[in-house]
Order: C-alpha cells, then sequence, then structure tokens
C-alpha cells in the first residue's frame, strides 16, 4: 500500500519543461537567450530547457508536444510574448499532446522586459526572474475543466448608423434576430446626412435608404429607435439587456406615419439633422426618409409640455396615436453577442478662434456644407451665402481639429477626399473658384488617387500650407467685404492672401462625447484619442477585450464608408460563427467557497461586480454562480475566513511567484 | 551608491497590464527594476502579498489597476 502511493507521487510529481523564445531578434537582440536556458536547467523541477526562434511557430510547438510525449513533462513554461497574445496558442498546443491546458504558464520577456530595456545584461537578469516566477508558479498549478456555456442565438446592435444597418442586415439575412438600438428617433446615422459620396458620386440617400428600409421591415430584426442601453450584464453567450425606450407620446402600434400632425403643429424648434441650419416642428421625424417613419414630440419645444395647452397634433391625429402620458419604458432582453456602432462626433471648430467659425457667418463646417449641397436641405442643394447671394469664391481648409498638437493628433482620414468631392460640387452648382488648402493630400482609397486627379483637372486651386487665420480686416480693395484666408503657400515659401466668399472647414472625426459611458457600460477600453480598442490593431480589428462584445466603424476611428462597410460585416461574421457553433468555453479560472469555512458573513456578496455570490439563508454560507464569475478574484482578498480559492490563481500559486520574481 | 531597488508590480491583466504591454509595443524604455505579477484584478491583491513582497527583500510595491 505505501510502495503504492509513493508510486503515484512520482506520477504527479512536476517535470516542468521551460522553452525560451527568440522571437527573431525582438528577444534575442537584447536578452542573452542561452544564458536564460542554463538558468532555467537549474530551476527546481525542471527536467528540461530549450530555446528556439520562433516558439510560436508549428516547428516550436511540435517541439513541445515531443518533449511532452517522449520526456513525460506534465508542466510547461513558454518564456516569449505577452500572453494576452499567445496563451491560447499554448495552451491549444499543449492540450494537443494530452495535457490540461491550465499546466501551462508563459513568462513575458518580450512586451514587459526585451522591448523595454536598453541594456542587454539588466534584460537578461529580468528575463530570468521571469522565468523564475513562472516555474515557481507552474509547480503549484492544478488542472481544471474548461465550462461550456449555450450561445443564445439573438444579437444587440448599438447604433444605427451605417455600420449597425449593415451588421444588422448581415446577420438577420442569416437567419438570427437582431435588436437595433439607435438613440435618434429615425436610423441613419451620419450617411444619412450626407449629400454624395466620394469618389463615385453617389447620392448618400439613394444607397442608404434602401438598406434603412429593410432594416426597418426586415422579420428578424426589431428596431428600437429613441431608445438607449441603460444596463448590460452577463457574459458572452448570455448577456442581458435593459433598454430605455424614450416616450415618443406617439403610439407606434397605431401611427401610419401621414404625417398630419407634424403639419398642424405650430411650434418650431432648430433641427437637428440641419444642424441648425433650419427648423422642424415640435412632433417631427428627422428627415422625410426617417425609419421607422414615426414621428416624436419633443417636450423641450412642445408648446403642450411647456404651457399646458395645444394639443393641436391630438386633434388632428385621425388615429388617435397621440399619447401625451407615455413614459420610457424600459425593456429586458437576452442575447448571446453584441456589436457597438455608435460612430463618432464631428470637431466643433469653435475654439480655433481664428478660422473665426461661429464669428463669420459664412464659415461652415463640412458636415453643414453637406446639408447646404443637399437638394432636401436647409438651401434646397443651392450653394448660397447667408444672405442667399451666389458665393464666387471658396476656400476649402483640411485638417480642422486633425493632425493638430492642441486637438486631435491623429488624421481623421476622410477630410481630403470629402474636401475633393465639394470641391465638385462646387463646380458643378456655382461659378465659385475653389481654393483647398491642404498640408498633405492623403488619397489612400480604391479610386481615390484617380478622383484627386480628375479634380486637379476641374480647375481647383491646390494650395499646400495650413492657414494661419480667416479674417475681415481687408487690406486692399479687391479684399473688401470678403473674408481673407491668410496663410504660407509652403511650396512657394510665400505669405499668401486668398479674398473668399465662404469658407468651408474640414473638421475632425472625434469620439463620442459619451464613448467614455459607453465603454464602461460593456465593458470596452478606450484609446488615448478616446475611441474604442480592438483587441489586435492587426489581427483583431473588430472583436474587443471582453468576449461576446464586438466593435464596427467610427467608434474604433476615424473611417470611410467603405472601410465601416467591409468593418460591420466582419463583425456581423464573427457573431454568426459563434451563433452557429452554439457554444462558447469560459475560463475555468473562477473562484469557489469553501462552505466548511464560510462564517457566513456577506462581505463578498456586496464586493462582487458581477453579482456573482449568492447568500443561502438556509444554511448561512456563501455561494458563487460559476456562470456569472468573471474570476476577477476580489472577493478571495476580501474574505476574512480565507474560505475563497480563486482558481488558477491561488494565494499559493501568486506567493510563490513573488518568490520566483525577487530571485 | 550603487542601490537598484527591486520593485515588485501586481497588475491588472484588463488594464495596467495591457498597459505595460503596449509600451513593450511600442518601444518605450523604462528601468527593469518592475517585476510584473499579472492578477485578473488590483482587487485580488491581498495585504499579505505586499507583506511577503517586502519579506523577501522587495523595497517597493506597485499595484496598479
Amino acid at each position: 500500500m505505501a510502495e503504492k502511493k509513493v508510486a503515484t507521487k512520482k506520477d504527479t510529481e512536476p517535470k516542468i519543461g521551460v522553452y525560451v523564445c527568440h522571437c527573431g531578434s525582438n528577444i534575442a537582440g537584447t536578452v542573452d537567450v542561452p544564458q536564460v536556458v542554463e538558468f532555467a536547467k537549474g530551476l527546481p523541477a525542471v527536467a528540461i530547457a530549450r530555446e528556439y526562434k520562433f516558439m510560436c511557430s508549428d516547428p516550436g510547438q511540435s517541439m513541445i508536444k515531443d518533449d511532452i510525449k517522449q520526456l513525460g513533462l506534465n508542466r510547461v513554461v513558454v518564456a516569449s510574448c505577452s500572453p494576452l497574445l499567445h496563451e491560447p496558442t499554448f495552451r491549444h498546443a499543449i492540450q494537443e499532446a494530452g495535457l490540461n491546458p491550465y499546466l501551462f504558464e508563459m513568462a513575458n520577456i518580450r512586451e514587459h522586459c526585451s522591448w523595454t530595456t536598453e541594456d542587454h545584461g539588466e534584460a537578461t537578469e529580468k528575463a530570468k526572474a521571469l522565468v523564475s516566477a513562472a516555474v515557481k508558479r507552474i509547480y503549484l498549478h492544478q488542472p481544471l475543466e474548461v465550462r461550456e456555456v449555450p450561445v443564445n442565438p439573438n444579437t444587440l446592435i448599438v447604433g444605427g448608423g451605417i455600420a449597425g444597418i449593415q451588421a444588422a442586415l448581415e446577420i438577420a439575412d442569416a437567419g438570427h434576430k437582431v435588436y437595433l438600438v439607435e438613440k435618434d428617433p429615425s436610423i441613419g446615422g451620419h450617411m444619412i446626412q450626407f449629400d454624395k459620396t466620394f469618389p463615385t458620386l453617389d447620392c448618400s440617400a439613394c444607397i442608404l435608404t434602401p438598406k434603412m428600409t429593410s432594416a426597418g421591415s426586415h422579420p428578424n430584426i426589431e428596431l428600437m429607435t429613441y431608445s438607449e442601453v441603460e444596463e448590460i450584464a452577463g457574459f458572452i453567450g448570455s448577456f442581458k439587456a435593459k433598454i430605455r425606450k424614450k416616450a415618443k407620446f406617439v403610439d407606434e402600434s397605431k401611427c401610419n406615419g401621414c404625417g398630419v400632425c407634424i403639419e398642424k403643429c405650430p411650434w418650431k424648434a432648430d433641427s437637428e439633422f440641419d444642424l441648425g441650419l433650419s427648423q422642424r416642428k415640435a412632433i417631427y421625424t428627422p428627415f422625410p426618409q426617417a425609419v421607422p417613419n414615426i414621428p416624436v414630440i419633443d417636450k423641450e419645444s412642445c408648446a403642450y409640455f411647456l404651457k399646458g395647452k395645444c394639443r393641436a397634433c391630438e386633434k388632428f391625429c385621425e388615429r388617435e396615436a397621440i399619447d401625451f402620458e407615455q413614459q420610457d419604458k424600459i425593456v429586458e432582453i437576452d442575447v448571446g453577442n453584441i456589436i457597438i456602432t455608435t460612430g463618432y462626433d464631428p470637431f466643433d471648430p469653435t475654439p480655433i478662434i481664428k478660422y473665426g467659425y461661429g464669428k463669420f457667418p459664412n464659415v461652415v463646417t463640412g458636415l453643414e456644407f453637406e446639408r447646404i449641397c443637399n437638394s432636401v436641405g436647409p438651401t434646397g442643394g443651392k450653394i448660397v451665402l447667408k444672405d442667399g447671394s451666389e458665393p464666387k469664391s471658396i476656400a476649402i481648409i483640411h485638417c480642422v481639429g486633425s493632425r493638430d498638437e492642441n486637438y486631435h493628433k491623429y488624421c481623421s482620414r476622410v477630410c481630403c477626399m470629402y474636401a475633393l468631392k465639394y470641391s465638385h460640387l462646387i463646380k458643378e452648382k456655382t461659378k465659385a473658384d475653389v481654393y483647398q488648402m491642404y498640408i498633405d493630400m492623403r488619397c489612400f482609397g480604391k479610386g481615390y488617387e484617380e478622383f484627386y486627379q480628375r479634380l486637379s483637372d476641374e480647375g481647383v486651386t491646390f494650395i499646400r500650407g495650413k492657414p494661419a487665420e480667416v479674417t475681415d480686416r481687408a487690406i486692399s480693395e479687391e479684399e473688401k467685404g470678403k473674408l481673407i484666408v491668410v496663410g504660407e503657400d509652403s511650396l512657394l515659401g510665400t505669405v499668401i492672401r486668398v479674398p473668399v466668399d465662404m469658407v468651408i472647414l474640414c473638421i475632425a472625426l472625434e469620439a463620442r462625447a459619451d464613448a467614455k459611458n459607453v465603454a464602461q457600460l460593456f465593458s470596452i477600453s478606450q484609446g488615448a484619442d478616446a475611441f474604442f480598442i480592438e483587441r489586435h490593431p492587426k489581427l483583431d480589428p473588430v472583436a474587443t477585450m471582453t468576449d461576446g462584445v464586438f466593435i464596427a466603424g467610427c467608434c474604433q476611428g476615424p473611417k470611410d464608408i467603405p472601410d465601416t462597410v467591409a468593418q460591420a460585416s466582419a463583425a456581423a461574421a464573427r457573431v454568426l460563427a459563434l451563433i452557429s457553433k452554439g457554444k462558447v468555453e469560459l475560463e475555468a479560472t473562477v473562484a469557489v467557497i469553501d462552505e466548511e469555512k464560510c462564517s457566513g458573513c456577506r462581505i463578498c456578496n456586496l464586493l462582487c461586480p458581477y453579482n456573482a455570490i449568492d447568500f443561502i439563508e438556509e444554511e448561512e454560507v456563501s455561494r458563487i454562480n460559476d456562470a456569472l464569475c468573471k474570476g476577477c478574484g476580489t472577493c478571495v482578498a476580501a474574505c476574512p475566513s480565507a474560505a475563497i480559492t480563486h482558481k488558477h490563481f491561488t494565494t499559493e500559486e501568486i506567493m510563490a511567484e513573488i518568490e520566483g520574481v525577487l530571485v | 551608491m550603487n542601490h537598484e531597488p527591486k520593485i515588485v508590480g501586481f497588475l491588472c491583466n484588463w488594464c495596467s497590464y495591457a498597459a505595460a504591454d503596449l509600451a513593450g509595443t511600442s518601444r518605450r524604455k523604462y528601468a527593469p527594476n518592475v517585476r510584473v505579477i499579472r492578477v485578473m484584478c488590483s482587487g485580488r491583491v491581498e495585504p499579505t502579498f505586499i507583506l511577503k513582497a517586502f519579506q523577501l527583500g522587495a523595497d517597493g510595491v506597485l499595484v496598479c489597476g
């Protein structure tokens, strides 16, 4: 009996393999890899230590698998890049060789060591410390069971611009339910505000409205306009979302969109859709082709809500759809995946005082110019000045708020192209001279360079240099009554003064003002520029660090319509892949309570950020719902009875790691 | 005066650990004295971890999350 026990112990005695990666010269260029290997060989329980050029490559992985089989390794440490990059790769590899995936540990000697340390000797010492920590820790690792949960086939898409619409249609066409949530009264986003699209000059509404109508009438798409997501709980495969449907004061089931209420309403407010360049009624649809074609009452400008009388809309509505008593409604939905397509905000150029936006009426933003050009816009599509006359000359200033240390360092990627488009529209509709004032022309997309060439031949004047100011102080007869754009022509090296009638500012695309709230709500991250961060900048452009939450379109960064549509389809494809697989594997690294030790103090109940811990009244103990537990370990640290174990991050494992890094 | 302090850093997997990765990807150089231990949340860090680090000779402990 005693002998048998010894034999068993010998079988489970840790036998560790350590593999140090060169990563080409990324690691080996700084860290003395052979020295780290020699060091690893001397660590307790290490049966073998090896080095290889690229551990993540097929031969690298095979090396590990062969050693597991031939030498009987039961623990594997790879010292290479970040576990956030390749932990899944190596876990999968050792699993293929018959080991439990949790009997693996990674030492991050690239991102945290070779790339950040100048001195080769110091980098090598740090790499040794990190390897030693991984070895000490893995000695204590236990095999864990991977949990599988089913994927709810419904999808929540937040934001009804072109990205949201595209993703919704892709998923709905594949036969799955989509909830498309939009905060405005209609879907369409910024794209429906545009006049034409570059470089093909398609009418924006003409190509978008068919998609909007399909989304509005699709049997698998439930449109939730004038709604916002308030709360998200759960995890990939089974999220629960609470959505606030703001009161429209119009009963959607009765309204047929006849528009009589809008016609009869005597009260007006600035139109958000036309950026304040025109007015709309207090009961309104933002634009004629709105989807759904159901008006909403704006409480802020409705006479009944402000003064207690009017109700003209109610009187004239034959279908009795007006309901002044309507309240906001909270709707709860269950979904398996979420796609965030919340778009961008246009940059407000008012702070750049030198360009005179807000001071000179004929200095307009690009988006305002889109509306001015649009045949259903405030001027009926005529390019006119504020006094109604046709401009004789127009300056288009690029990079307003973009590529500017004071505002946004990034390039907004679309401005060069929409500026060229404006030139064409101006030339088509007026006889005005057009001046493009640019820093660099960036015409990178398909057909974009050709469009630039075409515009160059249409008689547009290109001036290289960022203007210093727009002023009305004339110094010559020809400048009188004009706006003078002052700057340097950096190709000629001279100061120039260009008198024009109208100035268009090509404003930056920036992250939504409420992007921070959205990021917190969905547990995703923002970059320094406030746009949402994708899981990997090259290889995983639509996933986020939160499983089951995807991003597409301008909420991830400025991009044009083709890129937005491509990204939206990519996000939809990712969601469809999860739906068709039907189940996902969840991390096994959850917390468990030893009920023998639990004193029932309930401290953990309140601390858990995921509400995963319940108190069982009858037994006077707390219990963790492991489907909800995300394995953060907060409860473990807080438990006064040390009754909670964090699998894969046990107190002993972390203590061993501390010991390891301090060699 | 050749003293090189030893610092143990407890970094949250989701924010500061990823940020330390980003520092690497961006090739930012910093002193090699910080040795990082990844936790799934800075809430996982127990006071005893910090004491243990000091006991084993650390000169400083960094908790980021």
